[in-house]
């Protein structure tokens, strides 16, 4: 087991898979000559050779084109956007291609490709580069949608996702990517934790308590998970024991988990970065009220980012997306005020 | 409303463009009459497969709704290039929802195709993506797409899957005049020079984006010229004569084998019928005149064309010509019985196939 940071876990995952399996590639724009634009992909041209980290231009429905096809081909493309943001233009190819060849052609074709970036609200990157997109991407069947939260998942997920028969959008948390080691052990003892076994890559759609508690869950993913780690021990100090979920993957979504830890709970916080209006969020809390009113002791509570084009200034930032006073905060309603 | 006889695609070819020159299209030397019989059956089987496909979309009895787009008038197109390709040592092809003719002209099986375009479990794709989403993994068809222009990035990868593995096979990718004024069909190209890929993009200009001719939507009305900016090398020819469809595929296949390299090639060819079953004739008539078909259809027909050569060279006699069209009537008319006896597909195959 070794401590690491998020970042380079993520070089990890991708390093073992290119080893691995000649049939995995990376191609994206700046991942070659430039080292990768968050130098992910340092030295791996120089390793692996123009064939298999391919430079492009900034054309990413040129990118993603190129990860179906090759997919269909038998390949197992890597296609980075250097943000998710910029995977919008080829949204087309990712919801309309990508994710329905399968099904539109009756199984005759498989596309095991990843669609993988920086995600999620960051320091002051404004209103076109600072948002949290997987509501778009969970909406379509046949992608599959993976949200890390910690160094460990952010390795084994991406190897998952490269190892997966079929087309896996990876959002990677920018916000927490390049925090130090200490940074996570702060948070939690064994955080920065991951396994060496290069043969190390959970299962798809299997979500995980990181804290255990009796009171209250903390349903969240990505950043917002290591928010709600933070919120958890907020709580202890006022004598509140909230159990942490975190999700891993949004689709498939594992929703036993949370629901077993709501049977013992009795109550639930969602908590998600952004725009809770049609969100990852509801659709969480929707499938509480369905499936556990019985066990709830109070209504479930959505914590969610404010329904705003991200503001630049530090100011109105802030405001704009949840921090662990906000979760405490909705956690304490769920105990009426305790 | 527009005065459709303000353009005609055949104006624009009386003005010295190949396909005028090929008008009436001597044959000299000798050809592989075998081979082009062949592609004269296979062009009559797919003008009947699709004229069965009309009356049985508006008999409404036959499971086939939604949206129906007929190949009738660009046959010679399919035939030549899918003929000139490799499939068992894995050329492969992509198209665009205009698609039943590929699989033909690639060996499917018509009853199968019916079968999707009816809806029915025993259609190619499990009645799962109809007449839009024909394909054939095994004999390398990656599918008929229903997005303009959203295939032809996906030609990319195919083609890079070629050179990432050092083959030497080729990829043609099918696609429409509307195409060339998609964002990411300039994407593909520009990477497909750029990485040198072997894809062979096939532009059948019918003239017609659904209504909107290309006069009315491509400030350069030269579509071919439009890809000299990616330096791509590029041809232009009469897409309604298969011998110069054909031979000139060849050639050009025959180049990328040897040194790997995207060609662009426009074949000017029509369409008979609508842009799909919705545009009827009275939608029609707002972009283009009864006339204008008639002459397509009287003097620019691939498969008169290819009679009239045949028949010249000896090779068809009148008997042979008669056998050939009531035998590809009665394998239409077999295909559509094939998909009426086959069964729904089960409820519960709803949630199959999402998912590998």
């Amino acid at each position: 087991m070794a401590k690491i940071r998020y970042t380079d876990a993520l070089t990890l995952a991708l390093q073992e898979e290119m080893d691995r399996d000649e049939s995995v590639f990376i191609i994206g724009e700046e991942v070659g000559q430039y080292l990768g634009t968050l130098q992910v992909t340092k030295g791996f041209l120089e390793k692996y050779g123009k064939n298999r980290v391919v430079d492009t231009p900034i054309s990413e429905v040129g990118i993603i084109g190129t990860g179906i096809g090759a997919a269909m081909a038998g390949l197992r493309p890597v296609c980075e956007m250097m943000r998710m943001d910029f995977a919008l233009p080829a949204y087309d190819q990712i919801a309309q291609h990508a994710a329905k060849i399968r099904y539109m052609f009756g199984g005759q074709f498989k596309v095991p490709m990843v669609i993988r970036g920086p995600s999620g609200v960051v320091n002051q990157l404004s209103a076109q580069h600072s948002q949290a997109l997987e509501a778009l991407f969970c909406h379509c069947p046949g992608l599959k949608v993976v949200v890390p939260a910690t160094p460990a998942d952010a390795k084994g997920l991406l190897k998952s996702a490269i190892r997966d028969d079929n087309p896996v959008v990876v959002l990677e948390a920018l916000k927490i990517q390049f925090q130090k080691v200490d940074w996570w052990e702060e948070i939690q003892e064994g955080l920065s934790e991951v396994p060496d076994d290069p043969d190390f890559y959970p299962e798809l759609g299997k979500a995980k308590v990181l804290r255990e508690g009796t009171d209250v869950t903390l349903v969240g993913y990505s950043t917002m998970t290591t928010t709600n780690l933070r919120a958890a021990k907020l709580l202890e100090k006022d004598g509140i024991s909230a159990e942490v979920v975190d999700l891993r993957t949004l689709l498939p979504l594992d929703m036993a988990t949370p629901l077993a830890s709501i049977k013992k709970t009795h109550r639930a916080v969602v908590v998600q970065e952004q725009w809770g209006l049609y969100g990852c969020a509801a659709e969480i809390s929707a499938q509480i009220a369905e499936r556990a009113f019985y066990d709830l002791d109070a209504p479930v509570q959505r914590v969610t980012g404010a329904f705003v084009p991200m503001p630049y200034s530090r100011a109105l930032e802030t405001l704009a997306y949840p921090n662990e006073n906000d979760v405490v905060a909705a956690a304490k309603r769920t105990l009426y005020g305790k | 409303m527009p005065d459709p006889s303000a353009r005609s695609t055949l104006d624009t070819m009386a003005k010295g463009s190949p396909a005028a020159e090929a008008a009436t299209p001597p044959r000299k030397g000798t050809f592989d009459q075998e081979k082009y019989l062949r592609f004269y059956e296979q062009m009559v089987h797919i003008r009947e497969f699709e004229e069965i496909c009309e009356p049985a979309f508006r008999a409404g009895n036959h499971g086939i709704g939604g949206y129906l787009h007929l190949y009738s008038g660009e046959e010679a197109i399919a035939v030549g290039i899918i003929g000139a390709m490799d499939l068992p040592k894995g050329d492969c092809f992509i198209g665009h929802y205009r698609d039943h003719a590929y699989a033909l002209a690639a060996g499917s099986d018509p009853g199968q195709v019916m079968a999707e375009i009816c809806g029915k479990a025993t259609g190619c794709s499990k009645g799962k993506g109809g007449s839009m989403h024909i394909c054939d993994a095994e004999r390398g068809f990656y599918g008929g797409y229903g997005i303009v222009g959203g295939n032809v990035p996906i030609a990319l990868g195919l083609g890079w899957s070629i050179k990432y593995r050092g083959g030497d096979q080729v990829c043609a990718c099918f696609f429409g005049d509307g195409s060339m004024n998609q964002g990411g069909f300039h994407e593909a190209l520009n990477m497909a020079q750029l990485y040198k890929v072997p894809v062979l993009f096939v532009l059948e200009n019918n003239g017609y984006a659904m209504g909107t001719s290309i006069e009315r939507s491509h400030a350069n009305t030269d579509l071919a010229s439009r890809v000299e900016s990616y330096n791509m090398k590029h041809d232009t020819i009469d897409g309604q004569n298969i011998f110069t469809v054909h031979e000139r595929v060849q050639e050009i296949i025959a180049g990328m084998r040897k040194d790997p390299h995207p060609f662009f090639l426009e074949c000017k060819t029509y369409r008979y019928h609508g842009h799909g079953a919705a545009d009827t004739q009275v939608t029609q008539a707002t972009y283009r005149t009864k006339e204008e078909i008639e002459k397509w259809r009287t003097q620019r027909d691939p498969i008169l064309i290819a009679e009239k050569i045949l028949m010249e060279a000896g090779a068809l006699s009148q008997a042979d010509r008669d056998r050939i069209h009531a035998e590809a009537k009665d394998a239409a008319k077999a295909a559509l019985k094939f998909a009426d006896d086959s069964p729904n597909p089960s409820p519960d195959e709803l949630l199959k196939d999402v998912y590998a």
